[in-house]
C-alpha cells in the first residue's frame, strides 16, 4: 500500500507530530497527504508512564490547556525531594551512606525514616508543571487527530520494521499474522516514533549505525502502580514526591497525586544498578511499604500497574535523526533529559518540531531527502531548548558508575554548571555473577541449594535470593500488595492478540543453558520469562513489551522482535 | 388491584415444572390478582397442577407447541391483553427469553431481565453480567420480568385435576418451523446441566509446564478422564476456548458452549473445581452460582482464587489429576 | 440473493476491567467509566463477524453497524473494529451505560435504522448479540426488531445457513448445551448471536482504510440520542462474595487428589 507519511508508534512524540502536522492540513493549495500511524498496543494510550512534567512543549501546543479536561491530570501544587533511609536493614548501602544514615538518625531527623531536602535544585523542580496520565492524555490527543480526518491512527497493528532500499527508507513492513502476511506500507516519509525498544528505531540503528561517539548504553526499567488512596490520605492532588535511597540507593522513586484520591507510585531500576537480582516488582513493593509512603497508602487499592524501559543515554544515545525518507522523534531519538529525568514533554516537542518541518517541506513541495530533513527538522531541533538542556544533561549521570554518592554529586555539578562540569565514569562491562555478588552474605553452596530448590519448585530464583539476603517477605493483602501475576490482571489484563509469533526469541540456546545470571528472568516486568529446561520459557500473554530482557542479556542473546498487545489499561 | 400474569409453557400431559412454580409463588407474593397464562398444544395437565393459584388462561394448539418467536410472542401478547396484566412474570427459559422483550414492545411496556429477587414491587437484577446487582422499581406498565431459576420457593399445588381454564385465541402464523433439538457435539456430552460438579479447565493446561514444554495431549487425556470418572460438566475459561477456535492445537472437545464466566455462561452446580485458572473469570463471574468451590492452582497468593474459592490447593494440576483420575477410576 | 445486514452493537467496558458502580445525578454509572478501555459488546462483535461472513458469500449484500455510544469513546473502539471487517457506520451519540432502559435504546436504534437511505425491509437482517456485557439478554435487539415490524426472531444463534431458495436454517442455543434447529423462510429476520463459530478476524490495514471513508463522517454527524435512566433505582452495588479460603499448600499431589476424590464423591 502506498501512502505519503507513515509513522511507527503512537506515544507522546507521535502525538506532538500528528497534532502539529494535521493542524496545518490541508495545505493552502488543498493538498491533503495520506498519513497513517500504526501502534502495537490494542488501543492508543495503553503504554505506561504517569508523568510529572514541566509541560512546556505540551502547553505550547495547547495554550489553553486545562488539566481538568483530561482525566487524572492536575497542576503541580507541592513538590518534595526525599532521601529515604532503610527501615528493614536489607538495602545495600555504601559506607558513606551508612555514615550519613547514622548521622541523620542521631540527629533525630527521620520521623518516617525519610529526610526531606531543604531545597530542590532548579534543574530538578517541576513547579508550574503538570501531573498527567500519559495514557489519558494520549487518548485525548489521538481522538483529536483522528477527528480532524487528516491522519489515521491504527492500534493493534504492530510494525515489524523499516523497509530499507539501499540507503533510503521507503516505508514500513507490518508484522506477519498467521492468517495474513504483514503488508508493506510504502511512504515518502517514514517516522520512527516507536520508543527505545521499538523495532523500527532499533533496525535503523543497526543499519545506519550511530553517529561518531554516540552510544546507547544506559537503560532503566520504570515500573509503577496506580493506587486508589484510602480515605484517610491527606495528600492533595498535585503533590509530587521524588525519592532516592530506598529500596536500594540506586533506585529512584516517585509518588504523584492525581485528582479524586488516586496516586501513581513507582521506581526506576537503572542499568548501573549492578545487582543481577533486579526484580523491579518486588523492589516496588518494598518501596511502597517504606514508612514514609505506607502511611499514605495503607488501606488503598491497586488500580493498575505497568512498566516500560527507558533509554537513559539521553543525547549521547541520539541516533542519526534523519536520512533519506525517514526521521526519528521521541525517546528513541535520544530526547530524554537524563539530568531532570524528564522525557514526555521532550518527546512531544521533537514531534512538534518534525511536524513543523514536514509542513514546511510539503508547502514547498520538497522531497523528504536527508538534506531537506536536516534543514527543516534537525535545524529546528538544534535551535530548541531541547538541545540546550540535553547538552547540559549529557554527561550528568556518568558519576553513577562510580557509586551513588559520586553519581548524585555529578548530577549536581552538571546541573549547576550547565553541563560544563561532571564526574566521569565508565559503565560496567559485565553484570557480576550471582555467586560473586552474594558472596558476602551467602556461600556458593547455599546459592546452589537455593537454585536447585527453586528450579524444582518452579519458583523464581531472584525472589528466593532476596529472601536469603534479608528482604522481608511481602505480606500480600489481595488489595494493594498482590502477587505479580495478579498485578498483570488488575485494571486490564495484559493482552496478546492471537495469531502472532513469539516476539522474544533466544538466539543461541546453549548460551542460555550455561548462563548463571539469568537476569532476563529476574528483570522481566511481567513474569513472562520463567525458568525453562535449557532456555527461559516465554509466555507471550504476560509480556508488556518493556524490552528489559533485551538490554539485560549481557550475551546479547535476546532478540526482541515486534509483537502485538501488551498492557491493556489507559490509566497509566 | 393490579393483575399479575404468570406466563408458562406447557408440555402435553405434564404438570408445570419447578422453575414455573417458583415464578408463580413469586407472583403470589406481590399481592395482586394472579392470573396464569399457559401456552402449549394441550394445557390441561399443566392447568390442573396450578389450579387454585389464580385465574387460568391458555393459548392452545399445535402451532403453539413449537418453540419459536412468532407464535410464542403472539400467544403471550394475547394473554397479556386478555388478563389486562400490569405486571407479567415468566421464567428465564430460552423460549421466554427469546420472545418476552418483543412482547413488551408490542404492549408498549418495559422489561427487566436477569431478575433474581422480587420484593414488594422492587426487583433485584443483575447488570454487567452478574457483576453488579441493582434493585429498582418502575412506574411504567405493563412491566415484564424474566425471572432467573432459584428465585424463591416453588408454589405447592393444591388444586384438583381437570381445573377449567379460559381459552384465548392468538395469531398462529409464522414463517419459521422448529425442526428439533440436537446435541452440539458428537461423542461424549461435556455439558451436563444436571451434574453435581462443574469442572473448569483454565488456560494453564495449555501453557508450558515445568519442563518448558506444552503437554496438550496429556492435558486432554486428564480432563476427559476426569469427566468420565466424576460425571462432571465441563466449563472452561475464555482464553482457552478462544485458542480452540483459532486453529491452535488445543483441546479438541472444547467449544464456546463450554465457556463460563464474563462472556460465557453462569451455570448452577452444587460443586465447582477450577484447575489451572489464574485470574480467569470462573472465579469472578462463572462461579456466581456454584455453591461449594475448590481450586487447584500453582500460586498460593492468587488473589483471584482467594476469597472466591472455599479451598485453594497449591499444587500441580497435572500431578493431582493423574492421581485423582486413578481414584475416581 | 442479497441482504441488508444491520448489526446493532453497543460498546462496553472491556470485560477484563474491574467495575464499580457509583451514583450520579443522572442515575447509576460505573466509576471512571470514561477512562475504562472499551470494546464492542462481545456478542455483538461476533454478530458483526457473522454479518461480514454472510455478506461476503452473498454478493450485493451490505453490512451496516449501528451504535449508540459516547462519540469519543465509540471512535476509539472503532479504530480497532474498523480494521477487522467492512461496514458502513451509523453512529448515535449517547450514553452506553447498561443502566439506561432497553426500551429507549431500541427506540433510538429503530429510528436510525428506518432512516437508512434505500432501506429495503424485505432484505433486512437485523443482527446483534443475544447477551450483552452491559444490560440484558437481547432485549434491546428484539425490541428494535419489533419496532421495525420483524416478527421472525432468533436468540442465542450459533449458525445461520442460507438455502438455495433463500430459506434459513438457524441453530439457537437452548438449555442443556443443546441447539434448537429451526427453518425460516428467509428475510426479514432478527438474529441475536451467541458466539458463532468464526474466529476474530485479524486487523487489516486495507479494511481499516476503506472503512474510514464512512466512519469519521458518521461520527462527525452523529446525533444525540435521547436516552436517559428512567428506572427508579433503590440500590446498585457489587455483590457480596468474599469467602474465607482455606489454602492447602506443601501437600503432596496424591494427598490433594485423595481429598478431592472424597469431596467429589461426598454427598453435598
Amino acid at each position: 500500500m502506498d501512502v505519503d507519511i507513515v509513522c511507527a508508534g503512537f506515544g507522546p512524540a507521535a502525538g506532538g507530530f500528528l497534532t502539529t502536522l494535521t493542524r496545518g492540513l490541508p495545505l493552502a493549495d488543498g493538498t491533503l497527504p495520506q498519513i497513517l500511524c500504526y501502534e502495537r498496543a490494542d488501543d492508543i494510550g495503553f503504554g505506561v508512564s504517569g508523568v510529572v512534567t514541566k509541560g512546556r512543549g505540551i502547553r505550547a501546543s495547547f495554550p489553553d490547556f486545562d488539566p481538568a479536561s483530561v482525566p487524572m491530570a492536575a497542576p503541580v501544587r507541592s513538590e518534595k525531594v526525599l532521601y529515604l533511609l532503610d527501615p528493614v536493614g536489607a538495602s545495600r548501602r555504601s559506607a558513606t551512606l551508612r555514615t550519613a544514615d547514622s548521622l541523620l538518625r542521631a540527629a533525630g531527623v527521620p520521623e518516617y525514616e525519610a529526610f526531606e531536602l531543604p531545597h530542590i535544585p532548579a534543574f530538578l523542580e517541576k513547579h508550574d508543571g503538570l501531573i498527567l496520565s500519559r495514557g489519558q492524555f494520549n487518548h485525548g490527543v489521538g481522538g483529536q487527530v483522528m477527528m480532524s480526518g487528516a491522519a489515521q491512527i491504527w492500534p493493534g497493528m504492530p510494525v515489524a520494521g523499516p523497509l530499507i532500499e539501499g540507503e533510503r527508507v521507503v516505508g514500513v513492513q507490518l508484522l506477519d499474522h498467521e492468517l495474513q502476511p504483514g503488508m508493506e506500507i510504502r511512504a515518502a516519509l517514514t517516522v520512527a516514533a516507536d520508543g527505545p525498544v521499538g523495532p523500527v528505531g532499533r533496525q535503523l540503528d543497526e543499519h545506519f549505525g550511530l553517529p561518531e561517539g554516540h552510544e546507547k548504553r544506559e537503560w532503566a526499567v520504570g515500573m509503577k502502580m496506580v493506587i486508589d488512596l484510602p480515605e484517610s490520605c491527606p495528600l492533595e492532588a498535585g503533590t509530587v514526591l521524588h525519592t532516592f535511597g530506598f529500596p536500594e540507593p540506586e533506585i529512584f522513586g516517585f509518588f504523584y497525586v492525581h485528582p479524586d484520591r488516586v496516586a501513581s507510585a513507582g521506581i526506576f531500576v537503572p542499568s548501573w544498578f549492578d545487582n543481577p537480582v533486579r526484580t523491579s516488582y518486588r523492589y516496588l513493593q518494598h518501596y511502597l511499604m517504606h514508612p514514609y509512603l505506607w502511611r499514605y497508602i495503607e488501606g488503598g487499592r491497586l488500580r493498575s500497574w505497568g512498566a516500560k524501559t527507558l533509554n537513559e543515554s539521553g543525547r549521547r544515545g541520539e541516533p542519526h535523526l534523519v536520512g533519506d525518507g525517514y526521521a526519528r522523534i521521541g525517546e528513541g531519538s535520544g530526547s530524554t533529559n537524563v539530568l531532570t529525568g524528564s522525557g514526555v514533554d521532550e518527546a512531544w516537542t521533537t514531534g512538534v518540531l518534525l511536524g513543523e518541518a514536514v509542513l514546511e517541506l510539503l508547502t514547498q513541495s520538497l522531497p523528504f531527502t536527508k538534506e531537506n530533513l536536516e534543514a527543516a527538522y534537525v535545524r529546528r531541533r538544534r535551535a530548541s531548548w531541547l538541545e540546550e538542556e540535553s547538552r547540559t544533561a549529557e554527561k550528568s549521570r556518568d558519576g553513577f558508575h562510580r557509586g551513588v554518592v559520586p553519581g548524585l554529586i555529578g548530577m549536581a555539578l552538571a546541573g549547576f554548571s550547565h553541563g560544563r562540569l561532571h564526574i566521569p565514569g565508565a559503565p560496567h562491562e559485565h553484570m557480576p555473577a550471582v555467586a560473586d555478588f552474594f558472596s558476602e552474605h551467602l556461600d556458593a553452596d547455599k546459592i546452589e541449594a537455593i537454585r536447585v530448590e527453586t528450579a524444582a519448585a518452579g519458583k523464581p530464583l531472584h525472589d528466593a535470593l532476596m529472601d536469603a539476603w534479608g528482604w522481608p517477605p511481602i505480606p500480600f493483602d489481595g488489595q494493594l500488595l498482590v502477587t505479580q501475576q495478579d498485578a498483570l490482571l488488575v485494571g486490564g489484563k495484559v493482552q496478546a492478540a492471537p495469531g502472532y509469533a513469539d516476539h522474544v526469541v533466544f538466539k543461541d540456546e546453549s548460551l542460555c543453558a550455561s548462563c548463571g545470571g539469568q537476569t532476563c528472568i529476574a528483570i522481566c516486568s511481567g513474569q513472562a520469562l520463567t525458568q525453562g529446561e535449557t532456555k527461559p520459557a516465554f509466555d507471550r500473554e504476560k509480556c508488556i513489551h518493556c524490552g528489559a530482557c533485551m538490554w539485560n542479556c549481557e550475551h546479547g542473546n535476546v532478540e526482541f522482535r515486534a509483537g502485538a498487545g501488551g498492557l491493556h489499561s489507559a490509566e497509566n | 388491584m393490579e393483575t399479575i400474569l404468570v406466563l408458562l409453557h406447557t408440555e402435553a400431559g405434564a404438570p408445570v415444572g419447578k422453575a414455573g412454580l417458583e415464578v408463580l409463588e413469586a407472583a403470589r407474593g406481590l399481592g395482586g390478582d394472579v392470573a396464569i397464562g399457559l401456552v402449549g398444544a394441550d394445557c390441561a395437565a399443566a392447568a390442573a397442577s396450578v389450579a387454585g393459584a389464580g385465574r387460568l388462561l391458555a393459548v392452545e394448539g399445535e402451532a403453539f407447541a413449537q418453540p419459536r418467536y412468532a407464535t410464542d410472542a403472539s400467544a403471550a401478547e394475547a394473554l397479556v391483553k386478555a388478563a389486562g396484566a400490569g405486571i407479567v412474570l415468566a421464567p428465564a427459559t430460552s423460549r421466554w427469553a427469546r420472545c418476552l422483550p418483543g412482547v413488551a414492545q408490542r404492549a408498549a411496556g418495559r422489561i427487566d431481565t436477569h431478575v433474581t429477587g422480587l420484593n414488594d414491587g422492587t426487583l433485584t437484577r443483575w447488570y454487567y453480567r452478574q457483576r453488579i446487582e441493582a434493585s429498582l422499581r418502575r412506574a411504567e406498565r405493563p412491566w415484564f420480568l424474566l425471572l432467573e431459576a432459584g428465585i424463591g420457593p416453588a408454589y405447592a399445588a393444591a388444586g384438583a385435576a381437570g381445573a377449567a381454564y379460559e381459552r384465548v385465541t392468538a395469531e398462529p402464523g409464522s414463517r419459521t418451523e422448529a425442526k428439533g433439538v440436537i446435541a452440539p457435539q458428537s461423542g461424549e456430552q461435556t455439558i451436563k446441566p444436571e451434574a453435581e460438579l462443574l469442572f473448569v479447565a483454565g488456560a494453564g493446561w495449555t501453557k508450558k509446564q515445568k519442563d518448558g514444554a506444552v503437554h496438550m495431549d496429556r492435558a486432554a487425556e486428564l480432563i476427559l478422564g476426569m469427566l468420565k470418572g466424576s460425571g462432571a460438566s465441563l466449563g472452561s475459561s475464555k482464553s482457552l476456548v478462544d485458542l480452540s477456535g483459532e486453529g491452535h492445537a488445543v483441546l479438541p472437545f472444547l467449544s464456546h458452549l463450554n465457556q463460563v464466566g464474563q462472556t460465557g455462561s453462569t451455570p448452577r452446580h452444587a460443586k465447582g473445581l477450577a484447575t489451572c485458572c489464574h485470574g480467569e473469570e470462573p472465579h469472578v463471574v462463572g462461579w456466581r452460582f456454584i455453591q461449594d468451590r475448590r481450586a487447584v492452582n500453582l500460586d498460593a497468593n492468587c488473589g483471584w482464587a482467594r476469597g472466591k474459592a472455599d479451598v485453594l490447593y497449591v499444587a500441580d494440576a497435572f500431578e493431582v489429576m493423574e492421581e485423582l483420575n486413578r481414584l475416581l477410576g | 440473493m442479497s441482504y441488508q445486514i444491520v448489526v446493532c452493537a453497543g460498546i462496553v467496558p472491556d470485560p477484563l476491567q474491574t467495575l464499580e458502580p457509583v451514583s450520579t445525578p443522572q442515575g447509576p454509572a460505573l466509576k471512571n467509566e470514561a477512562m475504562l478501555p472499551a470494546v464492542l459488546d462481545p456478542w455483538a462483535a461476533h454478530a458483526l463477524y457473522e454479518a461480514n461472513h454472510l455478506a461476503k458469500n452473498m454478493p450485493g449484500s451490505k453490512v451496516y453497524l449501528v451504535s449508540l455510544a459516547p462519540k469519543a469513546k465509540l471512535q476509539q473502539v472503532l479504530m480497532t473494529i474498523a480494521q477487522k471487517v467492512s461496514f458502513e457506520l451509523i453512529a448515535l451519540d449517547g450514553p452506553s451505560t447498561g443502566f439506561t432502559d432497553s426500551h429507549d435504546v431500541a427506540a433510538a436504534l429503530a429510528a436510525a435504522i428506518e432512516a437508512i437511505p434505500g432501506l429495503d425491509k424485505s432484505r433486512l437482517l437485523l443482527f446483534g448479540g443475544w447477551e450483552s456485557a452491559a444490560r440484558a439478554a437481547g432485549a434491546t435487539l428484539s425490541m428494535t426488531g419489533e419496532r421495525l415490524g420483524i416478527r421472525e426472531q432468533f436468540q442465542g444463534v450459533d449458525s445461520l445457513t442460507v438455502g438455495s431458495d433463500g430459506s434459513f436454517e438457524i441453530r439457537e442455543r437452548v438449555e442443556g448445551g443443546k441447539h434448537l434447529v429451526s427453518q425460516c423462510s428467509g428475510a426479514p429476520a432478527v438474529l441475536g448471536w451467541a458466539t458463532g463459530n468464526l474466529p476474530e478476524p485479524p486487523n487489516s490495514p486495507q479494511v481499516g482504510m476503506q472503512n474510514m471513508r464512512t466512519v469519521m463522517p458518521a461520527l462527525q454527524k452523529a446525533k444525540p440520542a435521547g436516552v436517559a435512566v428512567t428506572q427508579q433505582y433503590a440500590s446498585v452495588a457489587l455483590p457480596k462474595q468474599q469467602r474465607s479460603t482455606r489454602i492447602v499448600r506443601d501437600v503432596a499431589a496424591a494427598e490433594v487428589a485423595r481429598e478431592l476424590a472424597q469431596w467429589i464423591r461426598g454427598a453435598h
